[in-house]
């Protein structure tokens, strides 16, 4: 809810403004509520008055109109996409991570989400020189991996500095931390210079702490966190990466012999069905973007020094690379 | 208003390799793990059947975290919280005290001159807590953060197993959410105070999942959660019934791999 305050409104002073806080009417809500005649008698304004404090107020906080070519030339001036630096990932997501959105990277744990987001947040300072905000929720930031990358890379020790230096890390335990870090990088209290990407790793951390919880409160926070990331993102325009888990449900296979003539009925018998299930529920499935899919791919035999993981672009706003998909490499050196 | 502290990578760099690990006493199992043991603000869960050396090497751990600063290691405390009554107080001091000499004596050998450590001060050391049902693990969780501020010098702490208060009398909603709540906040105390957190857990059966059916109790969730995984277990095929392997499942600093150990009557050794 929004306070009333005195900017840009005629007529409604300091005075007045105070009087309205005496009668407990604090928020623009509160003040469109409220009877005209009554509103008249306490302020000591005239009817006219109170109409176009009224009329001001649906000026100013009604949603701007912009015009087509503002659109374009803001959308052409912003950058559309960070390149994640990994060419079948780019390719496979038409350029890289989109500015000003949110993206999902989802996958069965041990996929392989913390190594890539690693990776991408390397990429990203190492070809854009800005800064990288990487949020964690459960400890998994690990500076020495960061090394180990860069220097497989052949990073001279000075080029390795000024790139984990750019790399910033911040620890957060609960929902409502995560949602004053976004609300304080909203209102500029919290500044990092020249962001160009957060990485949260992991939001179920966080969100599953309300689990099993009768009220509602891990919702409404997800949302006041979706807001306000959707703010920034637009605003300062930087990309925004949630790193979200899947778990497995069996489900025995209740005859779909419509399907299956061909199946044996002893094969029926022992035939279980396995499901994925992005978590976070049904209010966040609709959220990011761009939801990217990790699947570790069955290992070749006798092969430890990299392991294949699969990358399905599951849902995107950019209809080219809708169902797209692409297999990358995690090795010691990192991701290819 | 809340004030973030951001580190950059730098100085979580410098932090991170000017600390020690708490080693196994097994190279081969310490490489695998790619830090020179159990990393210090991490959560490492080892996992396995029973019988696979998991209360094993918790018991080792919890005597190694005590080596003097002299031979590279912490000279710290360790609390061990044990949730499973099969576990007397009577071997765990039995087998604390075996471990404990030998790790001493091979450390003195090292050295070349004897360590002013006696046994009873290394059993001092040791903080036990025998937290048993949903009700007192729980109450004892919560009040953890008070112990750590007492006991500054702790710098293990092993939970053997974090399965068995969650066994009964709990929705698997209910049980989840306590789960992250409580992980977060030790999670927030084994960072800020430089604490190794070993958490045992036991196997599961899980019919028709891909990738095998037999996986860590607690659900895929709670998979997520842990930073290292190991996974032991006794191999039929061992010539010696001491062997175990341990497969690394998830690390952030190191791939997959497997370490072949043994339990010996001083504790965990390499196969030699």
């Amino acid at each position: 809810m929004q306070k009333l305050k005195s900017q840009g409104i005629r007529h409604l002073s300091d005075g007045v403004l105070k009087i309205l806080t005496q009668n407990r009417i604090t928020t623009i809500y509160d003040f469109l509520e409220e009877d005209i005649s009554k509103l008249s008698s306490l302020t000591r304004l005239n009817l006219p008055e109170i109409l176009a404090i009224r009329s001001d107020i649906f000026e100013k906080y009604s949603a701007p109109l912009v015009n087509g070519t503002t659109l374009l030339t803001k959308v052409l001036i912003n950058e559309k996409k960070i390149t994640t630096g990994i060419k079948s990932l780019d390719a496979a997501t038409c350029g890289g991570i989109p500015m000003g959105c949110i993206t999902e990277l989802c996958g069965l744990a041990e996929s392989g989400k913390s190594q890539l987001s690693f990776q991408v947040a390397i990429n990203c300072v190492k070809n854009t020189e800005r800064t990288v905000l990487y949020v964690d929720t459960k400890g998994d930031f690990s500076a020495i991996r960061i090394q180990q990358i860069l220097g497989s890379q052949n990073c001279s020790n000075k080029e390795m500095a000024s790139i984990m230096y750019k790399i910033k890390v911040v620890y957060i335990w609960t929902m409502d931390e995560l949602v004053e870090l976004f609300r304080s990088i909203k209102n500029k209290t919290f500044v990092i210079e020249n962001l160009a990407l957060v990485i949260v790793d992991s939001l179920p951390c966080l969100m599953f702490q309300y689990l099993g919880d009768e009220n509602k409160m891990g919702l409404s926070l997800l949302n006041t966190l979706v807001n306000y990331s959707r703010f920034v993102g637009n605003e300062f325009n930087i990309g925004i990466v949630y790193i979200n888990i899947q778990t497995r449900w069996i489900d025995s296979d209740i005859c779909e012999e419509e399907d299956n003539v061909q199946s044996s009925s002893a094969l029926k018998e022992h035939s279980y069905v396995e499901k994925r299930n992005r978590c976070l529920g049904r209010y966040w499935e609709q959220i990011p973007a761009l939801v990217l899919i990790l699947e570790v791919l069955e290992r070749v035999k006798e092969t430890f020094s990299f392991t294949q993981i699969k990358v399905s672009v599951m849902c995107s706003n950019n209809v080219k690379c809708h169902k797209n998909e692409c297999t990358i490499n995690l090795s010691m050196c990192g991701i290819e | 208003m809340k004030s973030f502290k951001v580190y950059d990578a730098t100085e979580l760099w410098q932090k991170e390799t000017s600390l020690p690990s708490v080693p196994t006493f097994s190279q081969v199992l310490d490489n695998v793990l790619g830090s020179d043991g159990v990393q210090l603000g991490s959560i490492t869960e080892l996992l396995g059947l029973p019988g696979s050396g998991k209360t094993q090497l918790c018991l080792q751990l919890c005597a190694s975290v005590q080596i003097p600063k002299e031979l590279g290691g912490l000279n710290a405390e360790a609390l061990y919280i044990d949730t499973n009554t099969n576990f007397t107080l009577s071997r765990f001091r039995d087998v604390n005290r075996e471990i404990l000499s030998a790790s001493f004596l091979r450390c003195q050998k090292v050295l070349d001159e004897p360590l002013q450590i006696s046994e009873d001060e290394a059993l001092k050391r040791l903080h036990y807590v025998n937290a048993f049902g949903l009700e007192s693990y729980c109450s004892l969780m919560h009040t953890l953060p008070k112990f750590i501020a007492e006991h500054p010098n702790v710098k293990l702490i092993a939970i053997d197993s974090i399965a068995y208060p969650f066994k009964d009398g709990i929705s698997t909603k209910q049980r989840t959410g306590l789960l992250f709540r409580q992980m977060a906040d030790l999670q927030r105390i084994a960072l800020q105070n430089q604490i190794a957190v070993v958490i045992t857990n036991e196997m599961s059966t899980r019919v028709g999942l891909s990738g095998g059916s037999v996986v860590g109790a607690l659900g895929d969730a709670w998979a997520h959660r842990c930073n290292v995984r190991l996974l032991l277990s006794a191999p039929h095929t061992a010539q010696d019934p001491t062997h175990r392997l341990a497969l690394l499942l998830k690390s952030n600093i190191a791939s997959t791999a497997v370490a072949t150990f043994q339990i010996t009557s001083e504790g965990i050794r390499d196969v030699e």
